[in-house]
């Protein structure tokens, strides 16, 4: 038993012969000037290779390396749930080994090695530089003050100071750099409906609503969003063909009473402007200049069946899509499904026009059809 | 400038290989140059970790990019030109070699070779198999066979 036990924590300290021409071996230093060169899709694969290499490319002196040589660039992550399993598990955007030059199949979503990552809901998640805020309770009846957060850089979980009011789905938006809260209170009212965060200082501090929130959105928020200084936050039903909600202009500290109409399956705000799918179309929304439409130049794209679970996701200005499809193999029983994912880069056209281009779309994993897809964010690393 | 390109220095290697160089090429090397500036150049300056084939390729690489420098900052044609050679320049080399490049390079705090020799091995390693990179760094699997089992359960992609 004890043997068992031995094999099963110590390290491996025998392995394969040496090779024949073993190369010098370099400085840890050195191999982070190494690393620090690679992008981040291509360390998940480093990192098999061993333990010591995982525990440099994640180390902070390599994130310290790439932030001097100017290497740092945007991380597609992504939360998925598997039920009965209540806490999710953590993908990265990655590309696997290549022996011959393939066109398709090189990205995957790699499982990033974390036990026990807490329960999270989409729209308490929310990326800030390279951590990821995983936002008050998000199980039914348990309304949380916590905040815990993923640090991208060592792929490990930290806690947060927490925020002044505990709260469920809450509706958490990244404006200028600070994350405001919205909702999701117990016994909400004027005074606690609105917290922000300011990761300068650290610390939650309430924003005061002059208006009746209650009577203006209702205390939880349904659609929400952060775009050109405000905090837009709805309700979650409609009333009269609309959802009743506010803006919170962040500069000037003040609040509207505003409307939403559409429909959006899902969404996303890319440099301040609001990407949304829905019923088959993809289309943009520029509300300050008062333009949008549809989406052109994505005729490539593979169609989404009507069921299709749909996330978008802002990778670096360029947006990316995740959809889901059943595997198309009777054999398999339709028991598992495939996610897609598609990366398109965006451009404004006279003003008028919104064009993206597809830079790729492939299959990035396999799951059960019972799993559930909470969010995907990127960060910079 | 003038005197930096007429005086002389004599860099010898661990195994005994001399190489005259020009003041101007031998400062491509930072610790070559405080040697200069602390007037301690004044016979052969011995490189206790450097190889005369190394040292060789090294004093090359350093003599192109004082011969070869761009004008200025703007000189865009001229950083292509030498950035150019610079690829060409590395194509020759095998992956022990260009470790002992690394090696030497920090050694002598020659920042751009060290620059130009690491993104060498960050692009030749960035598509590698798990176990074409233990093979070239000469590292261990160190994961303990439990860790070994959840990995290429979870990460079969890897290992296909």
């Amino acid at each position: 038993m004890s043997s068992l036990e031995e094999k099963k924590k110590k390290r491996k300290t025998t392995t394969k012969k040496p090779q024949s021409t073993p190369n010098a071996s370099l400085p840890n230093e050195l191999l982070l000037n190494i690393f620090a060169r690679i992008s981040r899709l291509h360390y998940p694969s480093l990192s098999l290779a061993s333990y010591g290499f995982r525990s440099r490319l994640t180390s902070r002196d390599l994130y310290r390396d790439r932030i001097k040589l100017g290497n740092t660039e945007s991380c597609l992550y992504v939360c998925l749930k598997f039920p009965p399993d209540t806490n999710p598990c953590w993908f990265t955007l990655s590309l696997k080994p290549e022996k011959e030059k393939k066109k398709s199949g090189r990205y995957v979503l790699a499982k990033l090695p974390i036990r026990n990552s807490p329960p999270a809901h989409c729209s308490g998640l929310v990326a800030l530089g390279s951590d990821i805020y995983n936002i008050g309770g998000s199980t039914d009846d348990s309304p949380s003050a916590c905040v815990s957060f993923l640090d991208c850089w060592s792929n490990t979980w930290k806690l947060g100071p927490d925020m002044c009011v505990e709260r469920n789905y809450a509706a958490a938006n990244v404006v200028d750099g600070k994350i405001y809260v919205a909702g999701g209170c117990k016994g909400c009212d004027n005074s606690n409906w609105m917290e922000v965060f300011d990761p300068k200082t650290h610390t939650w501090e309430l924003v005061s609503c002059p208006v009746n929130v209650k009577e203006k959105c209702g205390c939880d928020v349904g659609i929400s969003a952060g775009m050109n200084g405000k905090v837009y936050g709805f309700g979650k039903c409609k009333t009269f063909g609309k959802y009743i909600g506010l803006a919170y202009d962040t500069k000037e500290n003040t609040w509207i009473q505003t409307i939403w109409k559409m429909d959006m399956g899902s969404y996303k705000v890319i440099e301040n402007v609001l990407y949304y799918y829905h019923l088959g179309e993809f289309k943009w929304l520029d509300i300050k200049k008062r333009r949008g439409g549809e989406l052109k130049g994505l005729e490539r794209l593979p169609k989404f069946a009507s069921d299709a679970c749909v996330k978008l996701a802002d990778y670096g200005g360029k947006m990316a899509v995740l959809w889901d499809k059943f595997v198309p193999l009777p054999s398999s029983g339709y028991k598992d499904k495939m996610i897609w994912c598609a990366v398109i880069a965006l451009e404004r056209r006279s003003g008028k026009e919104m064009w993206g281009t597809i830079e790729w779309f492939d299959t990035v994993l396999t799951v059960p059809k019972s799993y559930e897809f909470v969010s995907a964010l990127s960060v910079i690393v | 400038m003038a005197s930096s390109s007429t005086n002389k220095f004599v860099l010898k290697s661990n195994d005994d290989v001399s190489f005259e160089v020009t003041e101007a090429v031998a400062r491509e090397f930072q610790v070559i140059a405080h040697i200069i500036d602390d007037d301690c150049a004044k016979k052969a300056i011995p490189l206790s970790n450097v190889t005369g084939e190394i040292l060789s390729k090294m004093i090359e690489y350093g003599k192109k990019h004082i011969e070869e420098a761009p004008v200025d900052e703007e000189d865009e044609e001229g950083k292509k030109k030498l950035q150019i050679w610079d690829e060409e320049f590395m194509k020759q080399f095998n992956m022990e070699i260009v470790f002992q490049l690394i090696l030497a390079s920090n050694y002598l705090n020659n920042k751009g070779l060290l620059d130009l020799t690491c993104c060498t091995v960050a692009d030749h390693i960035k598509d590698m198999t798990p176990d074409e990179v233990r093979t070239l760094f000469n590292v261990k699997n160190d994961y303990t066979t439990e860790e070994e089992e959840e990995i290429r359960k979870e990460n079969s992609w890897a290992f296909e």
